[in-house]
């Protein structure tokens, strides 16, 4: 069974590799010429993380997936996420807000939570009108992530929320994270502050 | 909107496979940077490092050959080749790269996953570098091993306002400067301080190697088999556990831990060092030959291979009754090299001399004799002179020594092998009643201090 799955990854890594060769290219003439082809590399940065993701996507279903929790800095991941997704939503005439009130380190796995909030953010921006907003804040106990748009709101079942399997996903990574026997939570709801829906991650 | 000018800075890139070479470099220029240097492997790397260091280096995680850029950042540090104010980013196509950062004690200052963006890379660069600005003065009085003043800065600093983006940072530094200066007691405390904030597995291994350090083996061997146990591909761990099992004279165990590990890594000589001693202790003296041989012959950094090197291997030939192998690998040594060993590496030189070829090693040793009575030796020099001693039955010189090594801290870790020298030449009667001795003068010892 390892077989396959390293058959699976190491798929997964030469074809980053050749995408990291093609954003290179493009990122050379930009600079070369004087053009903006932000677009054409922002479809290569998500072909590339739609990859990782469904390794990462593959492990949680076989439920061998393992968090790396390093100590991360709330503030670099929100510019991070800002950096990758705003150029992106402005092009469709979105806003990308980002307010990070978290000044303190925190244990997580930065790869996977800054995967799941571009992913929350690119949805957001999907269903927005014109704006997506990104919050981060902390008390004693729990980071909070809240992403909400102006759009029109998850769809809605007599059993609440549709998940799809970008979302099974998210909740997933989320709940591995535990400190203390607390555990992560995904909270989707419409109505935020902004009229549409939101998602609200809370990590002990 | 980079807070650092990438046209001043000589980048060094680091990568076999010389399309993706190209492309980091071209991700660094658009970037700013306008001298940039290649590297295609390890060896070239250390070469260029060594004779002109980069302010940057962005190294491939998978540099061919089975050397990973991850080796390569360790041989770095263990030959001090890298100053703080470089900056190392590990560039890797792997998200599982982030499982590597997160178990092991040597870290890049930070990784990125491609592709990538040159916005991005200059995002991170700019975050590694305010860093090391915030802890510069701190690392000045590290390196400089003015270890008081360094905690002051880390005190004075750690609890600012920028330092809230640094809490672990500054806690492991802290962890880290007590346990070399000496003061287990306080590094165990820091360590436990960022165990109440997160188990982190370093900071598990860092508790089980402050209380190694106390001499507090039974813990150490707890808190270290939490963490080999919840993180496998931990390998400093299993290197620190094996460590531990040795001090508690578990050889066996020491040894497989090791053996494990060491087919995973196959090219780190450090482990292979540490396995040949576990070897060594555990009786199994062909796997440790054969690992103190694949040391000698390929560990290549220049100097890696150090005297302790070669005295360990022919001390493993020795062990295997193979005195010609033993005989041949220290006369390789320089004569001037031999004489400027210190006392004990002298000691150890002529003792296995005289055991693996008496005609030629006996008139040192014998001219040794008394220091090697009067002066205090380490316990592998012990070792070594005690099987020499016995050898030409120099009963005082192999007593006197057995005394020592035995009322010592490493009595349980090498009680086997010398048992084991005072059976082989039918004394085993008169060892007992040494370690009888001993143990009655330890009692003693106790009761009038008590």
């Amino acid at each position: 069974m390892h077989r396959l799955l390293d058959v699976l990854a190491s798929g997964v890594h030469d074809t980053k590799n050749q995408l990291f060769i093609a954003e290179s290219e493009i990122a050379a003439l930009e600079a070369k010429h004087g053009l903006d082809l932000s677009e054409a590399r922002y479809a290569i940065e998500l072909a590339s993380s739609r990859l990782s993701r469904t390794l990462v996507a593959y492990h949680l279903l076989r439920k061998d997936a393992t968090l790396a929790v390093v100590p991360a800095v709330i503030d670099d991941l929100c510019a991070e996420v800002l950096l990758d997704q705003k150029k992106h939503l402005a092009h469709a005439g979105i806003e990308l807000e980002v307010a990070c009130a978290v000044r303190d380190e925190w244990p997580l796995d930065r790869d996977l939570i800054t995967d799941v909030l571009n992913n929350a953010v690119q949805n957001a921006g999907r269903h927005a009108r014109s704006k997506v907003c990104l919050k981060a804040w902390n008390d004693d106990t729990t980071l909070f992530f809240r992403i909400e748009d102006d759009g029109a709101g998850f769809a809605e079942s007599q059993a609440g929320i549709t998940r799809g399997t970008g979302l099974i996903v998210a909740e997933r990574i989320i709940s591995l994270h535990q400190r203390g026997g607390r555990h992560g939570s995904l909270h989707l709801a419409n109505g935020g502050e902004l009229g549409g829906g939101f998602f609200e991650m809370h990590l002990p | 909107m980079a807070i650092i000018d990438y046209r001043q800075k000589k980048f060094l890139v680091i990568d076999d496979q010389p399309m993706a070479r190209e492309s980091l470099r071209a991700i660094a220029q658009t970037a700013g940077a306008f001298a940039v240097d290649f590297a295609p492997g390890y060896q070239e790397a250390i070469f260029k490092i060594r004779n002109n260091t980069p302010d940057i280096i962005l190294c491939d995680y998978m540099l061919g050959g089975g050397r990973s850029g991850q080796q390569l950042l360790e041989e770095l540090r263990r030959f001090n080749l890298l100053p703080d104010e470089t900056i190392f980013m590990m560039v890797t196509g792997e998200q599982s790269y982030e499982q590597v950062v997160a178990a092991v004690e040597l870290v890049p200052d930070d990784y990125i996953i491609k592709p990538f963006s040159p916005d991005k890379l200059i995002l991170r660069l700019d975050r590694v570098a305010a860093k090391k600005q915030f802890f510069a003065a701190f690392y000045r009085e590290k390196r400089k091993q003015e270890y008081a003043s360094a905690l002051a800065i880390l005190a004075s600093i750690k609890d600012s306002e920028a330092g809230r983006a640094y809490r672990f940072e500054s806690l492991r530094q802290e962890a880290e400067v007590h346990l070399v200066s000496g003061d287990a007691e306080k590094a165990e405390t820091a360590y436990r301080n960022i165990l109440e904030r997160y188990e982190f597995p370093w900071a598990r291994a860092g508790v089980a190697k402050s209380l190694h350090r106390q001499n507090r083996l039974t813990e150490a061997r707890e808190e270290i088999d939490k963490v080999v146990a919840g993180t496998p591909h931990y390998f400093d761990a299993a290197d620190l556990k094996a460590n531990i099992c040795m001090a508690q004279g578990e050889h066996a165990e020491a040894q497989k831990v090791l053996d494990e590990v060491a087919k995973k890594t196959p090219r780190n000589y450090l482990r292979k060092r540490l396995l040949a001693e576990a070897a060594e202790l555990n009786g199994d003296i062909a796997t440790a030959q054969a690992a103190m041989a694949d040391v000698v012959a390929n560990d290549n950094m220049p100097g890696a291979v150090s005297a302790e090197d070669q005295l360990t291997l022919a001390r493993t030939h020795v062990g295997a009754g193979d005195m010609i192998s033993a005989e041949k690998v220290l006369l390789l040594m320089r004569e001037s090299e031999v004489m400027n060993l210190d006392l004990a590496r002298q000691a150890s030189f002529s003792a296995l001399l005289a055991v693996a070829s008496p005609d030629k090693g006996k008139p040192k040793f014998s001219g040794l004799r008394p220091a090697l009575l009067a002066s205090p030796l380490p316990t592998i020099s012990r070792v070594d002179v005690l099987r020499a001693a016995l050898t030409v039955d120099d009963r005082e010189l192999a007593d006197t020594q057995a005394r020592q090594i035995m009322s010592g801290d490493d009595a349980k870790r090498v009680f086997g092998v010398v048992r084991k020298l005072y059976a082989l030449q039918g004394r085993e009667p008169d060892f007992r009643e040494m370690q009888r001795q001993v143990a009655l003068q330890r009692i003693h010892h106790d009761e009038s201090t008590e």
